[in-house]
Order: structure tokens, then sequence, then C-alpha cells
């Protein structure tokens, strides 16, 4: 089965691809504080150019397919800065690691 | 005499376009579902930079112009169950059109 | 779409009383403090960010439709340059994207939608609800319109046409619906509150 469809067809680019009319579910979902918080602070690294929007969109969709579908919006969103931040050596995978420990712990949260 | 690089808009309203049918690897802001399609420009937009560059850090320097495109509904979906004036619009880079051959 | 845990209150930073902090959550702290530290980005200038997103609802769209219905020589610059007409209200795009707003006739019912990603007028109408940012949303917009409004409740005459939008690029759009008949004598805050988010996304009609 040829596998070439995932390469030319990114994830993300759904116009018309359903056809068999799935109902829309229209309620309305109020965001976290964190995907207020993570709206904003993409937004501060568009307008620095650390991570502009169209890198950002693009990170979304390099993520793949199977993350796409299983990571909501937000969720995409924050993975996809940090592998742009990583790739232009902002961060290293290191810093992460410690910070996120750090981050956890101050919670009281087991990462 | 310096060159000055004059960059004016390839396309102008009511120009009868096709949608560059190519695979772009990468990143893309050309759907799919628009690949091939015959359309007529609606608009000439502005310059912006090229959303495949930028996708990949290019934050200045040269643009590109963008172009609002047009199509009936039922010339883009073959099984279309709207009405027959429907239409679509999208915005297009100038790389993406080329003059229709006849 | 996935489920989401109990949101908590208005406050931004994880406040006592929040539920513990997700993956992602832990995720979002992790990245902020990090730039913070490395003076990439301020606190101060996130904060403020936070501000201006908090600051933008549909309560400015609607301001811009019904000054629109009021005064036609409004409306006349709101469609001639969208941007410049917004400034007059002071509501600036925040983010260097072109706001245009698109006109409901009787001939023509606008719907807007970005089946690529999620782009909205958000600096006239707040974020975008869910439903929009939803891929079967985003699907369906573009191939079936005239089923997806009327699944929503809203039914396009026969002999009007939809022209549907997809932002693909630095436009975002804002539909600017017609005025219903009967409201002659609406104040204007009584017809601002005919004017909802969904009016102005066209996927909704004012309604008396």
């Amino acid at each position: 089965m040829s596998t070439e469809i995932l390469v030319k067809h990114l994830p993300n680019d759904v116009g018309g691809r359903m056809t068999d009319h799935p109902p829309i579910d229209w309620t309305d979902h109020p965001m976290l504080s964190w995907e207020q918080r993570c709206h904003a602070l993409l937004d501060v690294l568009d307008y620095h150019k650390i991570v502009n929007t169209e890198e950002k969109r693009r990170g979304t969709e390099a993520i793949g397919s199977e993350m796409v579908s299983k990571l909501t919006y937000y969720e995409r969103w924050i993975v996809s800065a940090f592998n742009i931040l990583l790739q232009k050596g902002v961060l290293t995978p290191t810093e992460i690691a410690e910070k996120t420990l750090e981050v956890a712990s101050r919670y009281g949260v087991k990462l | 005499m310096a060159i000055i690089h004059y960059n004016p808009a390839r396309f102008a309203v009511g120009d009868i376009l096709k949608i560059v049918e190519r695979y772009p690897v990468g990143h893309y802001r050309v759907p799919i579902y628009m690949r091939g399609k015959q359309v007529t420009v609606t608009e000439v937009i502005g310059k912006y930079i090229d959303p495949e560059t930028e996708a990949f850090g290019k934050n200045a320097g040269d643009k590109m112009w963008c172009y609002h495109v047009g199509i009936k509904q039922t010339d883009l979906w073959s099984d279309y169950t709207g009405r027959q004036q429907d239409r679509l619009i999208i915005e297009v880079f100038e790389s993406w059109l080329e003059p229709v051959k006849n | 779409m996935k489920e989401n845990k109990e949101p908590s209150k208005k406050a931004h930073a994880p406040a006592q009383n929040d539920p513990p902090p997700g993956y992602y959550e832990i995720l979002e702290i992790s990245v902020r403090e990090l730039l913070t530290e490395k003076r990439f980005i301020t606190a101060d200038e996130f904060r403020h960010q936070l501000e201006v997103l908090d600051s933008r609802s549909p309560a400015l769209g609607a301001q811009l439709v019904v000054r629109a219905w009021v005064d036609p020589a409004f409306k006349q610059r709101l469609l001639d340059d969208s941007v410049a007409a917004a400034l007059e209200f002071g509501i600036d795009q925040y983010d260097d994207t072109d706001f245009v707003v698109l006109e409901n006739t009787e001939k023509v019912h606008n719907l807007i939608c970005c089946t690529l990603c999620s782009c909205y007028p958000r600096a006239v109408l707040g974020l975008a609800p869910a439903w929009y940012k939803s891929p079967v949303y985003r699907s369906r917009a573009v191939r079936e319109p005239r089923m997806v409004l009327k699944e929503f409740g809203t039914v396009v005459p026969d002999d009007v046409e939809i022209l549907v939008s997809d932002s693909t690029a630095n436009l975002r759009y804002m539909v600017l619906p017609r005025r219903p008949e009967g409201t002659e004598h609406y104040s204007e805050e009584q017809l601002k509150a005919i004017v909802t988010r969904d009016c102005m996304i066209g996927v909704a009609l004012p309604r008396v």
C-alpha cells in the first residue's frame, strides 16, 4: 500500500475530505487557562519572530497524522513551539526535561 | 545605472488561470482540493512573504503577490448538491498560478 | 473531539483551587519560564498579550455591524477599507493580519472558514469557537455549505448565492449580515444584541 499520500497530503489539509456528512458538534467549549496562556505566548513569539505564525502552523503539521488526530488544538501548538525552538537551538532537550521536572514537582505532580 | 528590481503583479482581475498541479513537501497553503482547478482572479490582494519560506524562518525581504481567486462550486465538486450559483473564494500566491493554455 | 478537564476560573496563572496541571500545561509553563529566564520574552509583554486577547470579543464586531446598519457612509468606509474603519472604534489588528468585511446582500450570503488551520478575525471577534476549528466544519464548509448551515438551523433561499471564503493567507474575514426587517425602530443597543458571533461567521442570521 503506497504511503506517499502521507507525505504529499498534510494531515491538517481537510477541505472536502469527509464525504459522509459527519455531524458538527456546535457546543461551545470554554478554553482552559493554560490554553489562553498558550495562545498569548505564541502571539508574543510571533511578534519577536522567535517562532513566527507560519512556522508554528508548519510545526503543527509536521508532527504527523497520528498526533494531529490525537492531540487537542493547543496541545499541538505547544508541541510545535517546542520542536521549532529545539530546531533553532533556543532550547535543548535536557533543558526542557529539567524544567518540566521542576515545574511538575512545584505542583506536586508526577511527570 | 543601478538595476531596480521591480515586481509588478503578473495577473489581473478577470484573468482565468489554473492552479498548478504539484506536490510540495514540508509545507503548503494551497489545499489539495484546489490543485489543478481553473479559477478566475477576483482581486489582486497585495504582496506578502511566501508562506512556504516563511514557514522555515524567512521573516523579511522580497514578497510575492497574492490573489483572490474564485470558482463555482459545481466546477470544484462533481457531486455538489447546493445551488448552481454558489461559489468559493480562496487566497493563492502567484507562484501557484499559471495562465490557461488555449 | 477530545474531552477537556473542568475549566478553571478567569485568572490566568494556575491558582490554589485549580486542578493539578496536566502534561501539556506543564509544557506550556516550562517553555514560558525558560524563554523568560533566557530573556527571549518578558513577563510583562506576555501579560500584556493576555490582556489584549481578553479585550477582544464579538461585541467589537457587533459595533461595526450596527454602525454600518445605521450609517451608510460608515458602511461604505467599512467595505472600502475595513482596517481603517475598525480603527475608528479603536480596534486595531494586533497581529498584522489584514481585515476584510464581506457584505451579505439579497443576492449573496457569505460563510467563512479556514480549511488548513483556524484563521479567524480574532481582532474583532475574539478567539474562535471550537467547532470553527474542528476538522468536521473545516472539511464540510467548503464542500456542502448549504447542508452545514441547515444543520445549524439557517436556511439560505435557493436564489441566493452562498459564497464560501477559505482563509489561506493573510486576510481575516468578518461577515456583515443584512439588517433584518422589523428592526427599524430598534436602538443601537437593541441592534447589537441581535448581532451574534455566529452571524459574523455566516452560519447564522440575526434574529428579531
